[in-house]
């Protein structure tokens, strides 16, 4: 008990605001390049799976680069490098920057096996059904390639979330920096850190929970967007007859079961 | 797209109306000849089975109708339309010609990430048709093949038999004025087998015009007005089941039917 009361002698209510303003700037951080990687992947990925070779040359390139410089090396190349080339961005922007091209490398090879793991045969029954390209793309391909490629997904924003601290290093003012300013303050280094740790926990453990669920509940088929929704209840109104007599509600089953 | 009941038969079959017109058609896949000069015709309400060994160009043939293959040489005319001729696409618009073609596929192909519904409303919105519309047909289709009572299920929650008739409910959503059948129950147990092909057989009785892929010869011979056998890319014998399947002129028909047990 003595231990522990001595572990803790950080005035936190002081500095509640600030943590606050630091966590919510590490959220802004995550959302914003976690947002620009999983667009500039796709961009990436449908590149690299494109007919023209120049398109894949240029794709393949930007992936291995980015997947093989270490994402430190980029965030100073992005807030130093730039700057001392003429070209100063603000340590928002730069931060951003770091984080949507390094995961974007990664995520687009993820999004590339997910779309061409989607059977050839999809792509036949779209045609044949005569959908166009891009509904081909975006109703068939798309939603089958994002189940597959949701578990390698969500690994990467929570590994976003927590590499968001990297950028203590250019003082972008999220919680590892406000970490480390509270530590100068007060010199209590392991009471701070391991703070600062719990929050990054907090933070994490529950998002990994929630994008597991999302999975198992895309895996199994359950109609998440409202205008699928809309559609499976007007269609399960009409079926209502049938599936009365049957144990024929299986959508409802699972909704249940994950 | 404006016929009011789907299960009617919409045009009275003018016996010599066309609905698939083949012609000199050559295809080849890495300078190995697969289709042979072919020509073939399907007449409107007509229900022709192409039979034959694997890798004798059935497939390929069937998948020319609706452009899933483009074929290197020849015609392909489609309800009176040109849509393929001398190795270009004619068709402006293939997705409109697809939808007049409908097509079921030896794996069934649905789309998993699609309750049973869903897979048969998709292509119907795309056409244009309106939501509640293309539900009820949807639903009226499904209940047609049978699988209604399954409408809320994902494909792999359904057995073959079923799948293969979700499938079906699908090609049918467009209301296709020629429905391919590329080998459908090859992939199903005997009693899915018996349930896909009872509902082939309505579909015939219906007068839907059908071309058909099939190993499956009884059935050939019960629902076919006319029986072609294609081997090695070229059409070796065709004509009434009865000619073809019981009483063969060729040699190789023949030796093709004996090793499918002696023709009944």
């Amino acid at each position: 008990m003595y231990a522990l009361a001595g572990l803790f002698q950080v005035p936190w209510s002081d500095y509640r605001s600030d943590l606050l303003d630091a966590l919510g700037r590490t959220v802004s951080y995550t959302v914003v390049s976690f947002v620009g990687a999983v667009l500039l992947g796709l961009a990436v990925a449908l590149l690299r799976l494109s007919r023209a070779w120049p398109a894949r040359a240029v794709a393949a390139v930007y992936t291995e680069v980015f997947k093989n410089v270490p994402l430190l090396a980029i965030i100073f190349l992005a807030y130093f490098g730039l700057a001392s080339a003429g070209l100063r961005l603000d340590v928002f922007t730069a931060g951003c920057l770091s984080l949507v091209v390094f995961y974007a490398a990664y995520l687009s090879e993820i999004f590339r096996s997910a779309i061409s793991g989607v059977h050839a045969g999809q792509t036949e029954a779209g045609e044949a059904l005569g959908l166009g390209r891009a509904a081909i793309f975006g109703q068939v391909i798309l939603p089958q390639a994002v189940r597959l490629a949701l578990p390698g997904t969500n690994t990467m924003l929570v590994d976003l979330l927590k590499s968001t601290s990297l950028l203590v290093t250019v003082s972008a003012a999220e919680l590892m920096s406000e970490g480390r300013l509270i530590t100068s303050a007060t010199f209590r280094a392991l009471e701070v850190y391991l703070v600062i740790s719990a929050v990054y926990f907090a933070l994490c453990y529950p998002l990994s929970q929630l994008l597991l669920l999302l999975e198992r509940k895309v895996a199994a088929g359950v109609p998440l967007s409202p205008w699928r929704r809309r559609r499976v209840r007007a269609a399960r109104a009409l079926l209502a007859d049938e599936l009365r007599g049957s144990v024929g509600a299986d959508t409802e089953r699972k909704e249940a079961a994950v | 797209m404006t016929e009011p009941v789907i299960t009617e038969k919409t045009v009275a079959p003018a016996p010599t109306e066309a609905v698939v017109r083949i012609e000199g058609l050559h295809k080849s896949f890495d300078g190995r000849l697969v289709l042979d000069d072919v020509h073939l015709e399907v007449g409107r309400g007509r229900i022709v089975s192409v039979i034959g060994q694997s890798g004798g160009g059935k497939t390929t043939l069937m998948r020319c109708v609706n452009l899933l293959e483009r074929p290197d040489r020849g015609t392909v005319e489609v309800a009176g339309e040109v849509v393929h001729s001398g190795g270009r696409t004619v068709c402006r618009d293939l997705p409109r010609l697809r939808r007049t073609v409908g097509m079921v596929f030896q794996r069934f192909h649905l789309f998993p990430h699609l309750t049973a519904v869903e897979n048969v409303v998709l292509a119907q919105r795309r056409a244009g048709v309106p939501e509640q519309e293309a539900l009820e047909r949807a639903v009226a289709l499904l209940r047609r093949v049978g699988v209604a009572h399954r409408g809320l299920a994902q494909p792999e929650q359904l057995s073959g038999g079923e799948q293969q008739r979700v499938a079906i409910a699908r090609a049918l959503a467009l209301r296709p004025e020629v429905l391919l059948f590329d080998e459908p129950t090859s992939s199903l147990d005997p009693e899915a087998t018996r349930e896909v092909l009872a509902v082939m057989r309505e579909l015939a009785a219906d007068g839907m015009t059908m071309m058909l892929v099939t190993h499956e010869l009884p059935f050939a011979r019960e629902v076919s007005d006319h029986v072609v056998f294609v081997d090695g890319g070229r059409i070796v014998e065709e004509g009434a089941p009865r000619d073809v399947l019981d009483n063969p002129a060729q040699a190789r028909t023949r030796e093709f039917l004996s090793s499918y047990g002696s023709p009944s």
